[in-house]
């Protein structure tokens, strides 16, 4: 089954089965009736609706087709009056050659808005950690510099003849104190990102996917992949935080993206799946770019730690705390034969979901 | 032996860092003050004896570097040393050239902060031991009669006995005899360090360590 989807490489198969269909009615209803009827002016219907394939070469490909069908009409039609088909036939293909002009410029708009949204999507996570960096690195520098400090003046005060026992006693505590305070920093940044969800609306998670799947389409056709889908129709609807969980699924499919992008050769497939398991939904999102070793993989949550270059390392630390904040777990395999599954699975049955709350 | 007197002068808000650095520098034989602001430090009086600061960048109130600035203004020269958990290149640069001994990120390595007050004592020793040979060389300088001093201006110049004696219509033998006891009263062994003396009182020179 999943197999069979896999070989799958057409997007949207069924758009495409419609329009060629609708082409065809076109083209068989131009061919015969008489020439006078401009059956032929119809084709702008299938050139307007290409656009949602939000590619160029598309749109053009279905312009072509739309005015050789047209001329094709004109020479195998019997019937009518020649000089009047003639000017339709010319004011048809006028009439498609212009959708097709304007299909591109509302493709490129498009293409615009796309590109600007994913800009803005990854802008606001790169500030956002940004800052928040800064400001955890300031937080917890204050009471790590008091042990640095309290801890060497513990040992000083300690190996001194003879030995200050009551000095190195009082640093020492300052060092536990400071000890707890870091903990207390780290504690909150932990609730930030974990008790923030003061929404914990039901989510239509395949929804969810694909409002990201499409927010990120230019930057996947930037990396030239292939993107499928298996996202289950009838997916049980965890609760949880919308915009959080979006930030998961965001991260995985720019991470797959971004591994895949530097490829030599090989094929560049992204699968992103969605299924029903018994009391949860498991999200997965396939790769076949590197495969990492198993050490790797053991890392790859840790803060920090990045395998890109120029990567903060902070992308699936922050993923994991969301999706364990929902009372689930994020995994990493290696998929086969190449590449990484990223996934995670969140619990949907009502009595595990109101557990969190406490 | 300088050093049990020395006073390292911490300003930080937080007092855990405050505390731990006082615990700290005491332990290596420092006696210590510290703040929690720019305004209680600016507030003491400040004891005759080797210091240096040891100064958080940003306080509630003026910053480090605002007080940096305002200690320049007053010719206050004591050694500052910056801590900070928020450092940027700029603010560092800033601070470096305006003076500043180092400047340090929190939390910082403890043997650099270590090294950087042990540079910071260093240099406000050699500033105070100038600034003590100076006023020293004044008070000798201010016990020559004005003869004397106008020899000693004579010699600075480089000029010969015999070209004194003419200036000042005096006999070669005098002015040699106004030139030992010059010498002798400034304390100079030869010729090069009374030059060498005269410029430092009239600013002219550098303190030759």
């Amino acid at each position: 089954m999943m197999r069979d989807r896999e070989r799958m490489r057409i997007e949207r198969p069924w758009l495409w089965l419609g329009l060629v269909a609708l082409m065809a009615a076109i083209f068989a209803a131009d061919t015969l009736t008489n020439l006078e009827i401009a059956v032929a002016v119809l084709y702008v219907a299938v050139i307007l609706i290409s656009v949602r394939f939000d590619r160029p070469v598309v749109v053009v490909s279905f312009g072509l087709g739309s005015a050789v069908l047209t001329v094709l009409s004109y020479l195998l039609t019997q019937r009518g009056a020649q000089e009047s088909g003639l000017v339709n036939g010319a004011l048809s293909l006028i009439a498609i050659a212009a959708t097709t002009y304007l299909a591109l410029r509302i493709e490129a708009a498009e293409a615009r808005v796309r590109q600007a949204q994913a800009e803005l999507a990854h802008m606001s996570r790169v500030t956002t950690m940004g800052e928040l960096t800064a400001s955890i690195a300031h937080e917890v520098s204050q009471p790590l510099a008091g042990i640095v400090a309290s801890g060497h003046a513990a040992l000083r005060w300690l190996a001194a003849t003879p030995s200050d026992v009551g000095e190195a006693r009082r640093a020492l505590e300052r060092v536990v104190a400071d000890a707890d305070r870091a903990g207390e920093v780290v504690g909150r940044v932990r609730n930030l990102v974990a008790k923030s969800p003061p929404s914990r609306d039901r989510l239509d998670m395949v929804a969810l996917i694909e409002e990201v799947l499409t927010l990120t389409r230019s930057e996947l056709r930037r990396h030239r992949l292939v993107l499928r889908t298996d996202l289950a129709d009838d997916l049980a609807q965890p609760l949880g935080d919308r915009v959080q969980l979006q930030q998961v699924v965001l991260n995985l499919v720019i991470n797959a993206a971004e591994a895949m992008g530097g490829l030599e050769s090989g094929p560049r497939d992204l699968l992103v799946g969605a299924a029903s398991d018994g009391g949860r939904i498991t999200v997965s999102v396939r790769d076949t770019g590197v495969s990492l070793t198993p050490a790797a993989i053991e890392q790859v949550f840790e803060a920090f730690h990045s395998t890109k270059p120029g990567g903060m390392g902070m992308g699936l630390a922050i993923s994991r705390s969301i999706v364990e904040a929902h009372g689930g777990t994020i995994y990493a395999a290696v998929n086969h034969p190449r590449g990484m599954v990223f996934g995670f699975t969140l619990p949907v049955a009502g009595a595990t979901s109101e557990r969190q709350h406490g | 032996m300088d050093r049990l007197q020395a006073t390292v002068f911490v300003v930080d808000d937080d007092v855990s860092v405050r505390e731990g650095l006082d615990s700290l520098f005491r332990s290596v034989g420092y006696a210590v003050s510290a703040f929690a602001s720019v305004r209680e430090f600016a507030l003491l009086r400040r004891p005759d004896m080797p210091s240096c600061l040891v100064l958080d960048v940003r306080m509630p109130g003026p910053s480090g570097i605002d007080f940096q600035a305002e200690l320049a203004g007053l010719n206050d020269p004591i050694p500052i040393i910056f801590l900070t958990g928020h450092g940027d290149v700029p603010m560092a640069v800033r601070a470096i050239k305006a003076g500043a001994v180092e400047f340090l990120l929190k939390p910082f390595r403890e043997q650099d902060l270590l090294d950087a007050v042990r540079v910071a004592i260093e240099k406000d020793e050699v500033r105070r031991r100038d600034e003590a040979a100076l006023a020293e060389l004044k008070a000798r300088f201010v016990t020559l009669t004005a003869r004397e001093k106008e020899v000693l201006a004579f010699v600075a110049q480089g000029r010969l006995n015999k070209q004194i004696a003419a200036d000042l219509g005096l006999s070669e033998v005098t002015v040699k005899v106004h030139r030992g006891q010059v010498m002798r009263k400034m304390g100079a062994a030869t010729l090069a360090e009374l030059i060498r003396l005269a410029d430092l009182i009239s600013g002219k020179g550098q303190a030759v360590r």
